[in-house]
């Protein structure tokens, strides 16, 4: 295994560990940190005149993950 | 003042209970797990979930929690993000080979196996689910 396929598993564990972490700090008592779902609710609530813009990007890119993981 | 038209207030939905969706969801689960990527089978199947968790979300069928506040504590989440960004850039501007592998290419051999593909399908109709709520 290569030094660099080493390096780019290593940085995609530490972003899992980061997500939990930060994650786990959102979660304590009277923490300033949104958890993930919170943040997502607020992207989701911008919206440009009556078009849920936010809404539609998240599901979009929900959507498209889906199709490039489990169908192209 | 008005209300948002499309915050559903209406609570009552024993259709959105998790005692119904968790074996809905696992079936649709063990479905989904059977159809290979690039079959036509899995694009219908992704289209069809797509398509209906995105009616439900945009049409205000299924009540939604009502949003919290965010303040600049959201910024702790730019640090993961961005080293997700970052690491998968390089690999992709790398080639995507197995030097520099990008995300995909790393879960494509686990996603080949029906029990993680099942299991991948899973998870992603539960975050679904969690942003049509949301």
């Amino acid at each position: 295994m290569s030094v660099t396929r080493v390096l780019a598993i290593g940085g995609f564990a530490l972003v899992a560990v980061l997500v939990a972490v930060v994650e786990w700090v959102a979660r304590r008592e009277n923490s300033r940190v949104p958890t993930l779902g919170e943040l997502c609710g607020f992207v989701m609530e911008y919206r440009a005149g009556n078009v849920p813009v936010g809404r539609i990007a998240l599901y979009g890119f929900w959507w498209w993950l889906g199709w490039h993981f489990f169908a192209r | 003042m008005s209300q948002p038209t499309d915050l559903a207030t209406d609570p009552v939905r024993p259709w959105t209970r998790p005692a119904v969706l968790v074996p809905v969801f696992a079936v649709l689960a063990l479905v989904g797990g059977f159809f290979p990527s690039f079959s036509i089978e899995a694009n219908l199947y992704m289209i069809a979930l797509g398509g209906v968790f995105a009616w439900l979300g945009l049409s205000g069928r299924v009540p939604r929690r009502p949003p919290a506040p965010v303040g600049r504590g959201a910024a702790w989440w730019l640090v993961p993000a961005l080293l997700l960004a970052g690491v998968e850039l390089v690999d992709f501007l790398l080639g995507s080979t197995d030097a520099h592998p990008t995300l995909s290419l790393l879960a494509d051999p686990v996603l080949d196996r029906y029990v993680a593909r099942a299991a991948g399908y899973f998870g992603w109709l539960t975050v679904f689910w969690g942003l049509v709520r949301r």
